[in-house]
This record gives structure tokens, sequence and C-alpha cells, in this order.
């Protein structure tokens, strides 16, 4: 039923309204308040069943630091979110662009060799920052701000 | 069938693409080399020629901190190694795959907001009766 929604004419240019839409409200709420305070932030699952921090975890935040402008902290709550947010924001405008007007950025075409070495290398961010080496607790969030 | 120079959804026994006229009949246009190739026919043009939604994979694993993030961005690799190869009926299939994984770690990432705000209002409510 959804499928057969989202052929209709025109569907997709409401879905990027809506994603434009949620992104806007998003990031009006993120700068708002900080989730590490807050509270009503959903807590990243795998850590709430864990206790483990996953590749994600301290990302909300960073974006809040971010969003403040605060480069360092963000760095320090999740460095991985500060080194791809640019590049998912291009990807994101290209996307919306496509379905708007049939034409997206320009694009390199990345070899699947690499796509598996950045999830190599995300798997790798989230194993490591678990470990309990100094060095590597630094990769936590809030890690490098630590005393 | 999707458009190899533009991505445009056609009907599968469509002649030409709707959208930029390409011919879509088999054999037409520029014959996908077999080795050594990064850039298919369209991908520089379009930057989608079969979405392999890396994009909303990687956005998935990182901020919706979920695991079925990582089965996405696998799919997405799938889908170019296959293009790179000329194979786009197997990387139509690894696309499909990747969409797929995208939506389900984006459900369970919104049941978790949900359930948070939920939580969140519930305690909020309880909190302000008199115990």
């Amino acid at each position: 039923m959804i499928k057969r929604f989202l052929m209709v004419e025109g569907a997709n240019r409401w879905l990027v309204g809506a994603g434009a839409l949620a992104l806007v409200a998003g990031a009006i709420t993120l700068r708002m308040f900080d989730p590490a305070t807050a509270g009503f932030f959903p807590p990243c699952p795998v850590r709430y069943l864990t206790g483990w921090y996953c590749p994600g975890c301290g990302s909300l935040r960073a974006m809040h630091q971010l969003l403040e402008g605060n480069l360092r902290a963000a760095w320090a709550m999740n460095p991985l979110t500060v080194i791809l947010l640019p590049f998912l924001t291009y990807g994101l405008a290209s996307h919306a662009l496509y379905e708007v007007r049939g034409r997206g950025l320009p694009r390199l075409f990345l070899p699947a060799v690499w796509i598996r070495a950045l999830c190599a290398a995300i798997v790798l961010f989230g194993i490591a920052r678990n470990l309990p080496l100094h060095a590597f607790q630094l990769l936590a969030p809030g890690g490098i701000v630590r005393p | 069938m999707f458009c190899t120079q533009c991505g445009a959804n056609n009907a599968d026994n469509a002649a030409v693409c709707v959208q930029c006229g390409r011919n879509l009949q088999p054999g037409a246009g520029m014959p996908l080399p077999a080795t050594g190739v990064v850039m298919p026919p369209g991908t520089a043009a379009s930057g989608i020629a079969i979405q392999n939604y890396l994009v909303f994979a990687i956005l998935a694993t990182v901020l919706c901190c979920l695991p079925a993030g990582i089965p996405a961005i696998v799919y997405a690799a799938q889908v170019n190694g296959k293009l790179a190869q000329g194979d786009i009926a197997g990387a139509q299939k690894a696309s499909d795959n990747a969409k797929m994984w995208c939506w389900i770690s984006f459900g369970l990432g919104l049941a978790v907001t949900v359930g948070s705000v939920l939580l969140f209002m519930a305690g909020a409510i309880t909190g302000l009766r008199p115990h």
C-alpha cells in the first residue's frame, strides 16, 4: 500500500518536503536543548541494552555542539559524526534535488572497496571506543575533554 | 526498470526512457566494460544510476545508532560493485536490499525515539503527582 502511495506522481516531493521539515524541526530542537542534559532525547538502543558505545553514540550531542559553534566539543563527543556530516549533508541534498528536479548533484562513484573500507572503519571505531585503554577511551563520547 | 543514464523508473518493457530518452532495449548504448571501471554510464551526470542508499545507510548507522545500518552499508557496497561489473540486475537487487535495511533501521530508530519521548512524558506526569 505504501508502495502504491509512493508511486503516485509527485509523492516523492511530499516525502522530500516532509524530510526537510523534520530536519529543520530536529535542528531547532537540537539547538535549543542539549541531549546531554535534556532527558527526552532517545538513548542509544545499543548502549541502553548492552552498556557498550556504538559508533554513533554521542552523535546527537556532537550535533548540538556543532549548532552551538563548538567544533572542539563536537569532536570530543563523536569525531566520526563530525567527519561524516559534510558528506552526508551533500548526499542528502543530492537525493532531495534528484527527487524534486530529476537530477542530483555531481557525485563520485565510490568503488565497492571504498564503501567496505568505510564500513570497516565505522565498525572498528565502534569497537575501539569500548576498549579499556586510556588512548581508546578518548574516542568515547566526551572522552577527549575528560580530565 | 531503471534507466541506466538518468535513473528514472520506467515500465519494464519500455523502449526508451520517459525522462531522458535513452534507448532501454538490451544491447543498446554503451556496453559496460568488464573491469577496472569506476564510472558506469550516467552516474557522473546524474549522481544516481541505481541508488545504493549509502547516505541513508550511514545515517542509519551513525545517527540511529542501530546495527541494522551495517547490512545497509554492505548492500550499498554491493550495488556499486555490481554496477562496476556491469551486472545491472544484481545491482538492482542489492539496491532493494539496501533500501529495505535502511527502512528497518529507520523504523527501529523511530520506535525508540517515540518510546523515549513517551517514557519521558510519562515520567514527567507521574513525577508531578504527590507521593
